[in-house]
Parts: structure tokens; C-alpha cells; sequence
């Protein structure tokens, strides 16, 4: 009986420990994203006053009418545009170019694998300037596609390793079964491949969403005028030389938080595998 | 349905030769087998035919067409796989309109319907359209494996060992159901197995595959009783042909063979062997009795193992040599190990090869009829 107990006793103090761990983690990532959406939600003087205090007195939502008199919603709708039109772009050659080299022989095959793994540790600073100079040459600098084509770019080699292994892992005779039922490798790529590689396509696209979302670096240095302007370097216009608006800042920045939490949530069920099952036996 | 010829058919992976100029024939509406060990060669025998891998040389006929270069979706053959290879994402009746609805010109909707409900009803898996493979039974996704395979009406069928996983009943069961799909088809089949029983039930003729390249192709009846060397006598059959080691020696017109301690006298003329020295007999179990101690010609042998397989005991009996021959007795013969017991070998049954190359230099008498 006794060890009973202590094995009970034991079992429970691990599962306190265990809540309390999970506790501290999620308010040491939750608490400035709380703090930042009661503060938006504060009349200006009251977001400075000390001592701070952690739920509004007064609830305004005057920041958030500001910003969207400061154009906020097409600055949101620009990173939008932008960052669906890279993932889409980023999946659609990544895609290819991954199918080719996990499934065809061809000549310079590995070099391509070394060559795509080698340019991921490439830091994006190092890159900042190189583009620039490309982006004017070709006449897209400030400009949404301008962007769209460097965060594809940027974040293809990511996307095809992610889709390299996924699609490594899928079982290659309901690829054969495919080809042999009547379809050319395009077709069992389109009709059979991708659908059953949606969590790994779920996953690359995040990746490259997130990215391109919330990329500050790129789009500051690349645009200059409203009509390509994406919603962080929005934000930053609030921190003017004159003063911080952290009101309309924080507003912004919940804008644009909430979008991306909405998306992971939603999309968190393609992040389970187990979508290859029944197919093949053994 | 149409014939498929293989001609000078070559493959290597590196330095391994998969399959070594392989000529074979199947003819238009033919049940033939390739049976072998694992890397014997017969599946990629099987891969080369329908595509998914180039032969390195050698010409590959269907029907009329040289289908060597063609990708595997021109071929018109259908196959299906070990593990089955259904599409997960689409229900049953997707997955057996799916080859249809890669045809172009396009097949129309009420058409593929027709086809696969006339598919479905022949398989008895109407009442599983609407499903999906992972949740249907081993046995029902083998079922929509064929269905598949038979709704486009292919030139050749292509078996790659389906039976081997399923459970030991249903196996010998869609045996019977895979032979009376074939007599109601009339499709050339093609059937890779590993499983030298299923070769010998279904087939029409066996080909017969060790280290790539081909032993013997012949029927049933032939392999078993006519094999072309000591690979073939020892892969098919329930049990191994017993093998021995001796001489074959003509003593005034008369042949035996003389081993370790025992002779056997052949009722075969030397005329008809043509051979003398060193050989080896095969001897199948049920081709060894059990003797009377007081008969002359019987071998003497000492039990060291039995074997009760429901209808039939299997006895492991050493020779004075140190050689071992099994035989098959009555399950009430009584014999306990240690036993020493006389061998009686049917000596017309006795088969004999070339013991370097093995290559059969005289068939014994057929166990049935020809």
C-alpha cells in the first residue's frame, strides 16, 4: 500500500511540475501579446502611467480607428496580397523543383541538393544589398511583385527541402500505381502527390508565410512609397523622430498578430500526419 | 489481351546482374508465374514489362508494339501491387475510376459509372463504393486493388505477389477466386510470387528464376516432374528433393549408383543417360518408403527427426554416409528417433544432374500421368 501511495503521490507532484513548466512558458510568450492588446485598448495617458496597470480602466478603441484613418487596412491588405502570392509562388516551383529530386535521376542532381542546403545558412542581410541593386536594375523596386518574387525566393530552398523529404516519405507505389493507371509524372504529381502531401504543404506554406508576414528588414529597404508599403514597416512609421505613438502602434501590432494566431489554429489539424493511411499495406 | 516477348532482356544495378538476357514468351491470354527467391530476378522481370524500370538492353514486345522505351502510362498494362498502392485520399469508386479517367479522349461520367459498377458487382464490394481504403479490411482492399486493374481492360495484367499478405485461409481462397477471374477474362497474366504453390495452382506455365536468370519454363505438371536442374527440383514441391551424392557406374549393361555405403540399381539403360562418373540424385520425399527389413535392395537409414503434418509424417533418416533423406509415410506409421529403418527409393523416380553445373541428366518417371 505504502509504495502504492508513493508512486501516487509521486506521479502526481510530476504532473504539477509538469502544468507549472507548461504555465511559465505560455505566459512568458502570451504576456507581451496580453499586455499589447490591453494597452491598445487604453486612452494614450493611461498606457504610460505608473504604476502600469494590467487591464484598461477606460476602454477605447480610438488607436484603433487612427490607424485605420491612417490607411492601416491597405498596408494590411498589401502584406496579405504579398504574402499569400509568395507562398503560392514558393510552393508552385518548390514543389516541382522537390518532386524532380526526389523521384527522377538526372545529371547534377546531388550538386542541386548540396547547393539548395548550402544557400539556406546564406543570412539574409548579407543579401540586402545584391538584391537591392538587382530590384532596380530590373525596374521592381518598390513594388508589391518586387517583394513577392524576393520572399519566394528567399524562402525556396526551405521549401524544398521541407517538401523533399515529405515527398520522400510517401510510399513510391502509389506513385508507379499512378503512372501505370495513365497519368505522366505531371499528372501523378498533381492528382496523387500533392494531395496526399498537405501537411507537408500546410507546413512549407506556413513557413513561408510567416516569413513574408512578418518581415520587416526586406520590405524597408526594398519600398519607399505608400502603394507598396506592407503593415510591420507600417508599425515603424509610428515610432516618428518626434515621438512614440504606442498607442497606434500597439493597435497595429495586434492587427497584425491576430491574423497569423488565427491561421495556426485553424490550420493546426494538417499538422497531424497519418493522411497515407489505408493506402498501402505492410 | 496480347502476348508479351522479352528478347535478350538485360538489367544491372552496379555490379549485380538482376537479370541476364532473358528470353521469354507469353502467350495472348496465358496464365504464366515468374516464381524465384527474393533477387532472383522476377520482379524485375516485372517492373522491366510494365515500365517502371528500363531494361539495359534487349527489346520488350506487347503484342505487336516495342514497348521497350515506352513510359510505363503508354504501355496499357495493369498492375497490381504487393501492398496494393490505393490512393488514400479518394473513396473506393475513385480509386477503380481512376484509370479511366486518365483516358483520353475522355471517358464520359455515366460510362465509368457503368464500368465500375460492373466491376464492383463482379468482386462482390458494391456496398464499399462510398469508403475509403483505410477503412476497409485487408482482404476488401486487395479486392479494389483488382477492381482497378480490371476496369481499364489492359493488354496484360500484372500481378506482383498480391496474395502475400494476406492471412493463410483467404490466400488459398483468392486463389481460386484470382483462376476464375482469369477464366472469365481471358486476360494474359503475368504473376510474380516467391510462394512455389500458388505458382503450381494458378498458372498455366511456371517460369522458374534464380541469381536473374531463367531456369525452366514449362507447366505445372513439368516443373514438378521434369526440372530442368537441381534448382528447380529443390524450389518447388512442399519439401526439398532429397539429395545424393555417388557415382554412376554400368556393370555388364546394367546402371547403379554407387554412394557412401549404398547402391541403388537403375532399371535406365545406359544408352539413355549417356553419363558416367560423379553425379547427384534428387529423390522427392513421397518417392522414399519405408522398407521391409528383409528387402535386399533397401537402404539402411537411422531416424533422426519426425514431423507430423496432418495428413502426412515426415521422417528425417541419416544414412551410414552421413547424408540425410527425408521421407513421406502414413501419419500412423510408428518410428521414434534412433530408430534404425529401411529406405526403400524408387529408383525409376530418381532424377539425375550433372553435379557441377546441375543440370538434369536424367528425369525419373512422372509422378502423375502426362
Amino acid at each position: 500500500m505504502a509504495t502504492v501511495r508513493s508512486w501516487r503521490l509521486r506521479s502526481m507532484y510530476r504532473k504539477l511540475a509538469m502544468f507549472l513548466v507548461n504555465l511559465i512558458l505560455a505566459v512568458a510568450a502570451l504576456f507581451p501579446i496580453l499586455w499589447g492588446l490591453s494597452s491598445s485598448l487604453k486612452p494614450s495617458e493611461q498606457i504610460v502611467e505608473f504604476p502600469p496597470r494590467l487591464l484598461p480602466k477606460d476602454i477605447t478603441f480610438e488607436h484603433y480607428l487612427r490607424i485605420v484613418a491612417d490607411n492601416a487596412m491597405f498596408y494590411l491588405f498589401n502584406s496579405a496580397f504579398i504574402s499569400v502570392a509568395a507562398v503560392l509562388l514558393a510552393l508552385l516551383t518548390g514543389a516541382l523543383a522537390a518532386y524532380a529530386l526526389a523521384r527522377f535521376e538526372f545529371r547534377g542532381r546531388s550538386t542541386t541538393m548540396v547547393v539548395t542546403v548550402a544557400i539556406m545558412s546564406i543570412p539574409i542581410a548579407s543579401l540586402l544589398v545584391p538584391t537591392f541593386t538587382l530590384l532596380s536594375t530590373v525596374g521592381l523596386i518598390d513594388t508589391r511583385l518586387g517583394l513577392i518574387l524576393l520572399y519566394a525566393a528567399y524562402q525556396l530552398p526551405v521549401v524544398i527541402w521541407m517538401l523533399y523529404g515529405y515527398f520522400l516519405s510517401l510510399p513510391i507505389e502509389i506513385e508507379q500505381a499512378a503512372r501505370i493507371d495513365g497519368y505522366s509524372p505531371f499528372a501523378t504529381l498533381r492528382k496523387v502527390v500533392l494531395p496526399l502531401s498537405r501537411p507537408g504543404l500546410v507546413a512549407a506554406a506556413l513557413f513561408v508565410l510567416v516569413f513574408a508576414w512578418n518581415d520587416f528588414v526586406v520590405a524597408v529597404t526594398m519600398t519607399s512609397s505608400e502603394q507598396a508599403r506592407t503593415l510591420p514597416v507600417a508599425i515603424y512609421f509610428y515610432l516618428g523622430f518626434y515621438g512614440r505613438e504606442w498607442g497606434p502602434l500597439l493597435a497595429a501590432s495586434i492587427v497584425s498578430i491576430i491574423p497569423i494566431i488565427a491561421l495556426f489554429v485553424f490550420l493546426q489539424r494538417y499538422f497531424m500526419s497519418g493522411l497515407t493511411g489505408g493506402g498501402v499495406k505492410g | 489481351m496480347a502476348n508479351v516477348s522479352f528478347k535478350n532482356v538485360s538489367k544491372r544495378y552496379g555490379d549485380v546482374t538482376a537479370l541476364d538476357s532473358l528470353n521469354l514468351e507469353v502467350a495472348a491470354g496465358e496464365f504464366v508465374s515468374l516464381l524465384g527467391p527474393s533477387g532472383s530476378g522476377k520482379s524485375t522481370t516485372l517492373n522491366i514489362l510494365s515500365g517502371l524500370q528500363d531494361a539495359d538492353s534487349g527489346q520488350v514486345f506487347i503484342g505487336e508494339r516495342d514497348v521497350t522505351n515506352l513510359s510505363p502510362e503508354k504501355r496499357d498494362v495493369a498492375l497490381v501491387f504487393q501492398n496494393y498502392a490505393l490512393y488514400p485520399h479518394m473513396t473506393v469508386a475513385e480509386n477503380i475510376a481512376f484509370p479511366l479517367e486518365a483516358r483520353r479522349p475522355k471517358v464520359s461520367t455515366t460510362e465509368i459509372n457503368r464500368k465500375v459498377q460492373a466491376v464492383v458487382e463482379s468482386l462482390g464490394i458494391q456496398e464499399l463504393l462510398a469508403r475509403y481504403p483505410k477503412e476497409i479490411s485487408g482482404g476488401q482492399q486487395q479486392r479494389v486493388a483488382l477492381g482497378r486493374a480490371m476496369v481499364r481492360d489492359p493488354k496484360v495484367f500484372l500481378l506482383d505477389e498480391p496474395l502475400s499478405n494476406l492471412d493463410a485461409r483467404l490466400r488459398i481462397r483468392m486463389r481460386r477466386d484470382l483462376k476464375a477471374l482469369h477464366s472469365s477474362l481471358k486476360s494474359t497474366i503475368v504473376y510474380v510470387t516467391h510462394d512455389q504453390s500458388e505458382a503450381m495452382t494458378m498458372s498455366d506455365r511456371i517460369a522458374i528464376f534464380d541469381k536473374g536468370l531463367l531456369q525452366q519454363i514449362a507447366t505445372p505438371r513439368d516443373i514438378y516432374n521434369l526440372p530442368a536442374n537441381l534448382f528447380v527440383a529443390n524450389f518447388v514441391g512442399d519439401r526439398e528433393t532429397n539429395q545424393l551424392h555417388g557415382e554412376l557406374v554400368e556393370e555388364g549393361g546394367n546402371c547403379f549408383i554407387r554412394g557412401n555405403a549404398w547402391s541403388i540399381p537403375l532399371s535406365r539403360s545406359s544408352e539413355q543417360i549417356r553419363y558416367k562418373g560423379a553425379v547427384t540424385i534428387g529423390i522427392r520425399p513421397e518417392s522414399v518408403k519405408l522398407g521391409k527389413s528383409d528387402d535386399a535392395l533397401s537402404i539402411s537409414g537411422q531416424v533422426v527427426h519426425t514431423e507430423l503434418a496432418g495428413p502426412d509424417l515426415y521422417i528425417l533418416a541419416a544414412l551410414v554416409g552421413g547424408e540425410e533423406v527425408s521421407l513421406r509415410c502414413e501419419p500412423g506409421t510408428s518410428v521414434s528417433i534412433g530408430d534404425a529403418i529401411p529406405l526403400n527409393i524408387a529408383e525409376d523416380r530418381i532424377h539425375i544432374f550433372d553435379p557441377a553445373s546441375g543440370i538434369c541428366l536424367s528425369h525419373g518417371v512422372p509422378h502423375v500421368g502426362r
